[in-house]
């Protein structure tokens, strides 16, 4: 139990849980929301977590666990500090996807789904984060996209965030539109 | 009354009723798995497809637009609907795969889809017989399966709870199980979760399905999945009879089916009542089993020299008027039971007061607040208002124990019921008495009784039990005792093993045959033995004289209460407030 007690929300937190369950006629639809509070909070929605949401919201626990088993974005356990999520989904998997994730497992000497020793990277397989254009990409715990991974590509990425040092946004046009920014 | 068009029938219907419903109650068959009459609808399984027309209504005139030969237009929905979400409406046109070829081959299609990942194990599967997804693609399904990759594989056997397991691979995620406990039992202790290729219903995380009501998943998982911790791999569907009888672990009575094997019952499961049950019961219902197998009495025990010894209905019978005749009348106590049925109370009563014994006196089990309001009641036994309507002395356990107690009681005639167990009375208070006890299984009473008639247990024996809400029903026979013959009693039900079973044969025996007779029967027995008899031959006799001779129950048969799903007596909504 007194695992149990180690989660809680502060009282501001409280109130802006109030706040959000206030924008919905339902109570199922803030469990997202307060899901991904208490992921920024703890860096993880394990079990406790999710108890903790569930009990916050009156919500009934398995319904928390079903929702956050949905969505690779939540972490059900407590995950490296940067988190390498590797789209292997239809489009980035016929531009090479596999390969950049068994690239980085080689290198990292993890697989898909565990995390180094050192609490650094973890690596997750997931479904299409809606970059298709990009291919092959990864999302970095739930944040920068590196779009058009190539070994190299891979290699530079590794190497600045053991500096602790993210990717920079990059902006990358729709070829529709690739003259006009051009233009600009 | 509107009207509806079914593969070019017509047919009437009242109200709204879902079209899915509608196909099976006027008989055409129609595969689904999601559907439940009790559940929500949600339409996941999609197997029910049917093609559905309305008619045009002419904004105008308020008629139906007509086409060129004056026939009705109707406009069709672009694809294939599923029949549970649709209501029925009027002039409704529908075509099911006996009509329409594109609905056969949608209904092909879905099975393919669903038995993509699931995996060929029917052999070793507990559902396999009763299992809508094998009966179904035997019906509508494809011959063989296009897919050829390895399935996804996901867990088997999770102990979900106490009494259920999961097999995650059998799973076809329709929902209902999570349904049910969000719907029926409320307790929210499922959910689907990795929704997805990998999906499956489970609990929380470190939670048990430890819901009192968790075995109705079992019922109504539509395959293999969800399989009963207990009965799993115990009997085949097809081994057992079927007998419909009433649960009587509880004061609700609940409408259940007793599945037996060579006389020895298997498992119990809710029948559908729509006035008692639904469809569901409680857990702990179907553990009566074990009552009703082991621990038997089975020939009458006697008391000699403080030993105690088998003995044969003959000497039992005589050791029983000895005992009733050797006092005087008011030194004789009669207790009735809220355990026993209607007839064998009744059967007792009347023939005490013959022998100038007043009212047979019974204690109620009831334990306040351990019901649930819906079908666990604070009542643990089936026939408390039974005695009531039959005119039994209540009286609370302390009254009970001074009673039995009393220098002036010499002989203690008890019905089944547990009064040493349930703490009424000690052995004390039954020392220098002689005690008689009719009872099924051995217990705390039986073991310091002087004379025990084994009688039948609720599974043997044709018995009506009023219920807390004061409905009489009745059970029917499922196991033979040692003097019942399945193939001669016809309301009993004769399976395939019992059919074709001969005593050569390893899968039949009569070892699990008890031997007892229903206490009416030892009753009767007993009176005829004095010379009086009362001329009941079966339960029905025994009933059709009570029913003429006690207000209460006159004008009920056991033809109504088969016909009626039980009977409400008037009345008994009195009894109802008094046991509440």
């Amino acid at each position: 139990m007194s695992n149990e007690q180690q989660y809680t929300f502060s009282k501001e937190e409280l109130a802006e849980i109030e706040k959000i369950k206030a924008k919905y006629p339902d109570k199922k639809p803030p469990v997202m929301p307060v899901l991904w509070m208490a992921q920024e909070k703890f860096g993880h929605v394990e079990p406790e977590v999710q108890r903790l949401v569930a009990e916050t919201l009156d919500l009934p626990e398995a319904h928390v666990y079903g929702v956050a088993t949905f969505y690779t974005q939540y972490y059900k356990e407590k995950m490296g500090k940067y988190v390498l999520d590797v789209c292997t989904c239809l489009s980035c998997q016929i531009c090479g996807g596999y390969d950049i994730l068994h690239y980085l497992e080689e290198k990292l000497g993890i697989k898909a789904g565990e995390t180094t020793e050192d609490g650094k990277f973890s690596i997750q397989s997931v479904e299409c984060l809606g970059a298709c254009g990009y291919a092959p990409m990864m999302q970095i715990t739930n944040d920068v996209y590196c779009n058009h991974l190539t070994k190299e590509k891979v290699d530079t990425i590794l190497d600045d965030l053991k500096k602790d040092k993210l990717p920079e946004f990059e902006q990358i046009p729709f070829p529709q539109h690739q003259n006009e920014s051009s233009k600009s | 009354m509107p009207e509806i068009f079914i593969d070019d029938k017509r047919y009437e219907f009242e109200g709204s009723p879902v079209l899915l419903q509608f196909l099976l109650d006027v008989g055409l068959d129609h595969p689904f798995f999601c559907y439940h009459p009790s559940l929500s609808i949600p339409a996941n399984c999609r197997q029910c497809y049917v093609e559905v027309g309305t008619p045009v209504p002419n904004r105008e005139t308020g008629d139906y637009e007509l086409d060129e030969n004056g026939e009705r237009v109707i406009r069709f929905f672009p694809k294939l609907m599923p029949a549970c979400k649709m209501e029925a409406s009027d002039g409704m046109v529908v075509k099911t795969h006996r009509s329409s070829e594109l609905v056969k081959r949608g209904h092909k299609d879905v099975l393919e889809f669903i038995l993509m990942n699931h995996p060929l194990d029917c052999p070793i599967c507990d559902q396999a017989g009763e299992c809508p997804l094998q009966i179904q693609t035997y019906k509508y399904g494809p011959e063989g399966s296009r897919f050829e990759h390895k399935k996804v594989h996901k867990p088997k056997r999770i102990k979900l709870g106490p009494r259920v397991i999961l097999d995650a691979e059998r799973c076809i995620n329709c929902t209902r199980c999570v349904r049910f406990t969000e719907e029926i039992s409320q307790t929210h202790q499922l959910a689907i979760i990795s929704r997805g290729d990998k999906n499956y219903p489970a609990t929380a995380p470190g939670r048990e399905f430890d819901d009192p009501y968790s075995l109705n998943t079992v019922d109504i998982c539509p395959v293999g999945a969800l399989t009963s911790s207990d009965f799993r791999f115990k009997a085949r569907v097809w081994e057992m009879n079927q007998t419909p009888s009433i649960d009587v672990t509880n004061g609700k009575g609940a409408n259940i089916d007793i599945w037996t094997r060579d006389n020895l019952v298997m498992r119990i499961t809710p029948r559908f009542n729509p006035n008692v049950n639904d469809y569901w019961m409680p857990d702990f219902g179907r553990d009566d089993y074990r009552r009703m197998n082991e621990n038997r009495i089975s020939r009458p025990e006697v008391k000699v020299d403080d030993t105690r010894i088998k003995s044969s209905w003959h000497n039992a019978v005589l050791t029983f008027n000895e005992y009733l005749s050797g006092v005087n009348n008011k030194e004789i106590l009669g207790i009735g039971s809220a355990f026993s049925s209607v007839e064998d109370n009744y059967a007792l009563n009347k023939l005490l007061n013959r022998i100038g014994v007043s009212e047979l006196v019974f204690t109620p089990n009831i334990e306040e607040g351990s019901g649930d309001g819906f079908l666990i009641s604070d009542d643990k036994y089936p026939n408390t208002n039974g005695c009531r309507l039959l005119g039994l002395k209540e009286m609370n356990p302390a009254g009970l124990n001074k009673a039995i107690s009393a220098a002036s009681v010499k002989v203690v005639v008890m019905m089944e019921d547990d009064l040493v167990g349930r703490s009424v009375v000690t052995a004390e208070d039954l020392k220098d008495k002689k005690v008689i006890y009719f009872g099924s299984n051995n217990n705390e009473t039986s073991k310091l009784a002087d004379l025990v008639v084994p009688i039948t247990c609720s599974a043997e024996h044709t018995a009506s039990y009023v219920n807390v809400d004061g409905r009489i029903q009745r059970t029917i026979p499922a196991k033979e005792t040692l003097y019942t013959n399945r193939k001669l009693n016809l309301e009993m039900s004769v399976g395939r093993l019992d059919r074709y079973a001969t005593k050569y044969d390893n899968w039949s025996s009569d070892d699990n045959r008890i031997d007892c007779v229903p206490a009416w029967e030892f009753i009767e027995n007993a009176a005829e033995q004095s010379g009086q008899p009362f001329n009941f031959a079966d339960a029905r006799d025994v009933f059709e004289d009570l029913s003429k001779s006690i207000d209460a129950f006159s004008g009920i048969t056991y033809e109504r209460m088969d016909d009626e799903l039980g009977v409400v007596i008037a009345g008994s909504e009195k009894q109802k407030v008094t046991s509440a």
